[in-house]
Parts: structure tokens; sequence; C-alpha cells
């Protein structure tokens, strides 16, 4: 398998994890041990000052995996943007999943917001990750701003449902210059590998692995489809046929001319 | 009565402000190695945290990180 390079970062893995919704911190670490990822994504919150809070960075080796914090809760440019400076002052590294979604119901991002929040980013040296609606046109304009990749989303996050954008996102994988990492909505390992197989460069997965009865076999099913859909992808598709068209030779035989 | 808006709850200190925001955070129980703080909008960086001074009114945020895809 070819590497994954990110704003000229080398990876082995092409499966990114997110952090949320784990029953514990325990279990969360085993996933993501066994996913084999490289990139785990994290949240920013209000510290609550009436009780204890529990510290993710303990449980998380930031020495194996590069720490990708989001702006999830931003609903504006201006929101994502000051997120992005606390994330940055708290890493001491300027790696950023930008999202900003302001509909609580389907959680959809905003285009015109991260487009806006991207090119102010960009310019205050941050390497920016957007997550976007399967929007090629878009996508083209974060390309142009100066985002490290693009993240379409497959269906609205947490969602499981699939690659409902399919069509879209075969457009932005054919038109981007940036790796497009799948991101929302894959709730199987055969979504992963459905994403990798049309070309994505990477995937991100939270809710399948998070709330399944056993995360970290999840998490190692996903890595390997991960995986497979990637080796099937480099070793060129197959050409599909409405038609059938034998495997074994249809040479006669045990029959008369 | 000295006051802070932190997170954007008013809390009061009828005994006097800690000195420093570094004082407050020990005061909340707040470890200062997992925190981020914004005083009225500026973020202050971890080592300066010590030397950082408050007074009443400010307004003061604290994050930190936690699960999130």
């Amino acid at each position: 398998m070819d590497k994954l390079i990110i704003a000229g970062r080398e990876f082995n893995s092409r499966l990114l994890i997110g952090t949320g919704k784990f029953a514990s911190c325990g279990l969360m670490a085993e996933a993501i041990e066994k996913s084999g990822t490289e990139i785990v994504t994290v949240a920013l919150r209000r510290v609550d000052i009436e009780n204890e809070n529990d510290d993710i960075l303990s449980s998380i080796d930031r020495t194996r995996y590069l720490l990708l914090p989001n702006t999830s809760g931003a609903r504006s440019a201006d929101e994502a943007v000051r997120l992005a400076r606390l994330a940055r002052a708290a890493t001491g590294i300027n790696w950023l999943k930008l999202e900003v979604t302001p509909d609580p119901y389907y959680l959809l991002p905003d285009p015109v917001e991260t487009l806006k929040a991207a090119e102010i980013l960009v310019k205050d040296d941050f390497v920016v990750l957007p997550y976007i609606n399967a929007d090629p046109v878009l996508a083209k304009k974060l390309e142009d701003v100066g985002t490290a990749t693009v993240m379409p989303l497959a269906s609205p996050i947490g969602s499981n449902q699939g690659l409902k954008t399919r069509a879209a996102l075969e457009i932005i994988i054919e038109q981007a210059n940036v790796p497009v990492v799948v991101d929302a909505g894959l709730g199987l390992p055969s979504h992963a590998a459905d994403a990798m197989e049309i070309g994505a460069d990477a995937v991100l997965v939270n809710t399948a692995i998070a709330t399944a009865a056993d995360p970290p076999e999840m998490a190692a099913a996903f890595k390997l489809a991960v995986q497979a859909g990637r080796m099937a992808y480099e070793s060129g598709k197959p050409a599909v046929s409405s038609r059938a068209s034998a495997s074994s030779p249809l040479t006669g035989f045990l029959r008369e001319k | 009565m000295e006051v802070l808006k932190i997170n954007g709850i008013e809390k009061q200190f009828p005994d006097g402000l800690p000195k420093t925001l570094i004082e407050l955070l020990k005061q909340l129980d707040i470890n200062q190695a997992t925190v981020v703080a914004e005083i009225n909008g500026k973020i202050i960086a971890r080592e300066d945290f010590s030397q950082t001074q408050l007074s009443s009114g400010q307004r003061i945020e604290l994050v930190r990180f936690v699960g999130g895809g």
C-alpha cells in the first residue's frame, strides 16, 4: 500500500479515529491501538468547574498518534477560528479538523462559514482539514485557499448510513489534488472499504467503532476493511458489464458440435 | 464584591480574588496541565499562568480536550 501523505507528513494508516462516545477511556485506548491509526481527533469543551473532569489526553500516547483537534460546536467562522486558536495553544501543534455545523438536527456543515474560516486559518499557518458536505465545487475552493485535505461526508455524522453521497464523492475524488478523507456516516467496515475502493485517500470513523458492542474488535475490522479497499483501488478496478462474461473457457464438450 | 465570570457563570469571591490565574485553578481544583485559558477573549499561554494577575469583572474561559470525532 502507498503511504498517505498529508501536508508533507507520511502515514502508514489510512484510517483516522474519532474519540467521542466511548464508554471509557480504557476502551477508547484499546480501540485506537487495534485500529492501527496514526491520527486521532479530539474536541474542546468548557471545563466543568463544579465537578471533576476526566483527562482524555492521558489515554492518548502523543508520541504514537497525531492529535487532530476539531472545532465541533462552532456555528460560525468566528467561533471556529477561536476554537482553533485555543486548540493550538493547548497542543502546540497546528493541525486542525475544521467543522462548522450550525444545524443541530443533521449536523450538516455550513459551506460559506467553513470556507471563510479555512481562509483565515490557512493564513494563520494552520494545517486545515475541513469537514464538508460532498460538494465538488466547495472542495475545489477549499483546495484553492490552501487546505491540506478535504473531508466530505458519506452521510450525516453518527448516522451509520454509509456512502449516500457516492456520486458526488466520486467527482470530488476525480478532481482533487489534495487527499480526500471520507468522514462521517460510515457505519460498517464494508462502507469504509467501499469508500477506499472508489479512491478515497483515507476515512475517518468514530461512532461505528465507539458504539459497537466490542469497540476494539470493530476497530480491528475497520483496519482490515480500509486496507482491503485501498489494495483493491491500487490494483485497478475491473470493468463492470451488464452481461455475463464467462470465467471458464466456453469451448464445448460432452456435446455434439 | 469581587467577581469573575468563569465559563459564562458569575462567581463571587467574598474573601478577595486569587492573585494569579494559577491560584484560581488551584482553588477550583483544576489540573493546570490539561487546561487552556482565555481572559477577556485573549489566550493565555500555559507558561504565563503563574504571572497572569486577575482583576474583578474579567471574563475567563477554561477549556480542555474531550472525546470527539
